[in-house]
């Protein structure tokens, strides 16, 4: 059971300037949780959902610090003031980074590791991990290091570890966000167990379709309040359209849509409208895992969607593409020449899963210029003023000073992509742009796709994200 | 960039991680300490010998015989060649091969440890050497900290290869390419970092608190054999010679 009652919640932060700073969390929220149900939290970023989870689990206002106010009571314990320690024997927890919510080394001391803090008994663990491993077939996991590890791979790891130690309220944050169609399944089919051994399940999340069978309630937030609860038999019948217009994601599983899907082997009217990849071909060492495309063609001037389940070698091909594995062979042409592997970089400008490892300056302008090529008799003051009128289209213009890091994940994209659109090259690359975004966002995404196109550029996306697809590419490719 | 090895339930090594600590500071003291007459030679070849087996034991054959052809030449050049020659000669073994003859086995042995011991079993060693939980979690955190950041550099340097920045790269000096590489390191390691103790903490991990381990060390008869012929060679090395 869990009582969270007109609590109100702000977090405690410093801004840029190093002067504190008091940020929304929640506001007068009272939400009650029953044994065995299963809730959905979701609402735009920054509403509170995951605000909601922390107060669960303990990490508000223990590691987060920030004023509480209200009462929450969580299997029984008054959440405020007993510990994370405390609450962890009642409370799991799986969060978005894949990357960051593993200890140890290795699949198994992980999975045993929340039991092992608890101090049981070290063959019930044992026994524990065997049964977990079975029911979720993850028998092949075991014993592994986790850096060798997919990211589905290791979101399951981290359900199994939660599952291990056995408590009886599971918290969820996001946990889909780097999943790929086939990862979200085996997610659901986690969440389905979970369900069916009547544990209380949590999650905050923007994609819905995957929940929507499993929900018992879902929680619509806004600026840290309920603004909406939907009922079970309501979340089964509710219309794509319904879910648009409260700002959710689709409900229902969405297709690809038919008629865009790509012309890729056909002949062609003139190769000059196209950019062509003949026999890209790599392999990792030591590994069967690489690409083998004889022939690839997407049309200049228009948003070309790369769908494929993972492993179908959607990334290896943009790191081919880009010139990034000096061991690839095969030939790209684009605008009636060939482009040599060391030239790919000029002719692709990429813009990553992670933007965080793309930005490397002490301001937003200075980003853009860092891009942006020098040329003869073009004055330093021409290219800030270039600089800065692509920022005003992207609506980053207020923020031309702000250092990179402390803008919004967003923001951080949009700062990517005004760089590669001054970069010049005429062919853009995305990776997965929209993996954690909410309604609003993957549609702003959506936006910038197409404003690259009526730019003239040619943009390739890879992603997972069938309403993105939908929204916005005018030709899909699928690797297989 | 991966410190020791995988697998935990199946997998046990030979040797307790204790046993092993004690044998990487016997080696080290004998090989640094001895010369090559009597009773010093005696110990040099033990151990010596001792990663020769222990390679075999991991099923490392391959490592084994390259280490074992490897040392047999030191050991000869060191004890044959340098003292029948004179002048420029001997100068330039004595300089091609002392250093290396003498920490090449302690480098063995270090290696074997790294690749027959879990990390799961090391922090439990500690642990059992009743080292506090203050030393091992941030310990245990570091052999998983390093190969992120690892992943993280890899990631970057990608980035930075895509805009043409960097070593090498067309814009800006040494210092500034630093500079492009170490700000988004830091940022990230700041994230990671933050993340995983929030990860940890609703996995209950409270240093102070004991933890129970599935991992199993214990010392065999043979680790009581290893220990007991260690201390002699150390009470040999420290206090009889």
């Amino acid at each position: 059971m869990i009582e969270i009652d007109n609590v109100t919640f702000r977090y405690k932060t410093t801004d840029a300037a190093g002067n504190p700073r008091i940020v929304g969390g929640v506001s007068h929220l009272t939400l009650t949780v029953a044994p065995g149900e299963f809730v959905v939290l979701a609402g735009d970023s920054g509403c509170g959902k995951t605000t909601v989870t922390r107060l669960i689990n303990g990490l508000v206002p223990h590691y987060y610090p920030g004023e509480l106010e209200g009462s929450v009571r969580v299997a029984g314990i008054d959440a405020a003031k007993a510990g994370i320690g405390e609450l962890a024997a009642h409370v799991g927890s799986v969060f978005q980074n894949p990357r960051s919510q593993f200890f140890n080394v290795d699949t198994t001391s992980e999975l045993a590791f929340a039991s092992e803090n608890r101090c049981m008994e070290p063959d019930a663990i044992r026994e524990s991990i065997r049964r977990v491993a079975r029911e979720m077939d993850i028998e092949a996991l075991l014993d592994r290091s986790i850096f060798a590890l997919s990211g589905g791979e290791k979101q399951k790891i981290a359900c199994a570890s939660v599952a291990v130690a056995g408590p009886e309220i599971i918290v969820l944050d996001e946990p889909s966000s780097n999943l790929d169609a086939e990862g979200i399944k085996e997610l659901e089919k986690t969440l389905a167990l979970w369900k069916s051994e009547g544990k209380i399940v949590v999650i905050a999340e923007h994609r819905l379709y995957y929940l929507a069978k499993l929900a018992d309630r879902l929680i619509r937030m806004k600026d840290g309040e309920i603004v909406e609860e939907i009922g079970r038999d309501r979340l089964r019948s509710m219309t794509e359209e319904e879910a648009y217009a409260r700002g959710l994601r689709s409900l229902r599983e969405v297709g690809l849509p038919e008629r865009r899907t790509g012309n890729n082997t056909e002949a062609h009217d003139a190769d000059r409208d196209f950019l062509i990849c003949r026999n890209l071909s790599f392999r990792y060492k030591h590994s069967d895992h690489g690409i083998d495309f004889p022939e690839l063609h997407f049309r200049r001037g228009a948003v070309t969607a790369i769908v494929g389940r993972n492993g179908a070698g959607k990334s290896t091909f943009a790191r081919v593409l880009c010139g990034l594995e000096r061991r690839a062979k095969g030939q790209v042409f684009f605008d009636g020449r060939e482009w040599p592997r060391k030239k790919r970089a000029e002719l692709c400008y990429s813009i990553m899963q992670d933007v965080n490892h793309q930005l490397f300056t002490d301001s937003v302008l200075e980003e853009v210029l860092l891009s942006m090529p020098e040329r003869k008799g073009v004055s330093e003051k021409e290219r800030e003023k270039a600089a800065r009128e692509m920022l005003g289209r992207l609506d980053l213009l207020p923020l031309a000073d702000t250092h990179p890091m402390a803008l919004s994940g967003g923001q951080k994209q949009r700062v990517a992509i005004a760089s590669g659109v001054v970069s010049g090259s005429p062919v853009l690359l995305f990776d997965e742009p929209t993996s954690g975004l909410d309604l609003s966002h993957m549609r702003q995404v959506g936006e910038l796709l197409k404003l690259l196109r009526e730019e003239g550029r040619t943009v390739l996306v890879i992603t997972h994200d069938i309403e993105l697809v939908r929204e916005a590419a005018d030709e899909v490719v699928r690797f297989d | 960039m991966q410190f020791f090895r995988n697998g935990n339930e199946g997998y046990r090594s030979v040797l307790d991680p204790r046993t092993k600590l004690l044998w990487l500071v016997v080696i080290n003291v004998v090989i640094l300490g001895t010369g090559f007459t009597g009773v010093d030679f005696i110990l040099r070849i033990v151990s010596a010998a001792i990663p020769f087996i222990l390679f075999f034991l991991i099923r490392r054959p391959r490592t084994a015989l390259l280490y074992g052809a490897v040392c047999a030449v030191m050991l000869f050049t060191e004890g044959v060649v340098i003292p029948s020659t004179k002048g420029i000669v001997n100068m330039i073994v004595v300089m091609a091969v002392g250093p290396f003859s003498r920490i090449l086995v302690g480098y063995a042995f270090a290696f074997y440890m790294m690749c027959s011991t879990t990390v799961s079993e090391f922090v439990t060693a500690m642990r059992k050497m009743r080292v506090p939980d203050a030393v091992t979690i941030p310990l245990s955190v570091m052999f998983r900290f390093f190969p992120t950041l690892a992943e993280e550099g890899g990631a970057i340097r990608d980035a930075m290869r895509l805009r043409g920045i960097g070593i090498g790269g067309k814009r800006g000096g040494i210092l500034r390419q630093l500079e492009y590489v170490i700000v988004p390191l830091m940022m990230s390691a700041l994230r990671i970092g933050d993340e995983l103790s929030a990860a940890s903490l609703t996995k209950g991990l409270n240093a102070g608190r004991p933890r129970t381990h599935i991992c199993r060390v214990k010392m065999e008869l043979w680790d009581w054999a290893l220990v007991l012929l260690g201390t002699g060679f150390l009470v040999y090395m420290l206090v009889i010679r």
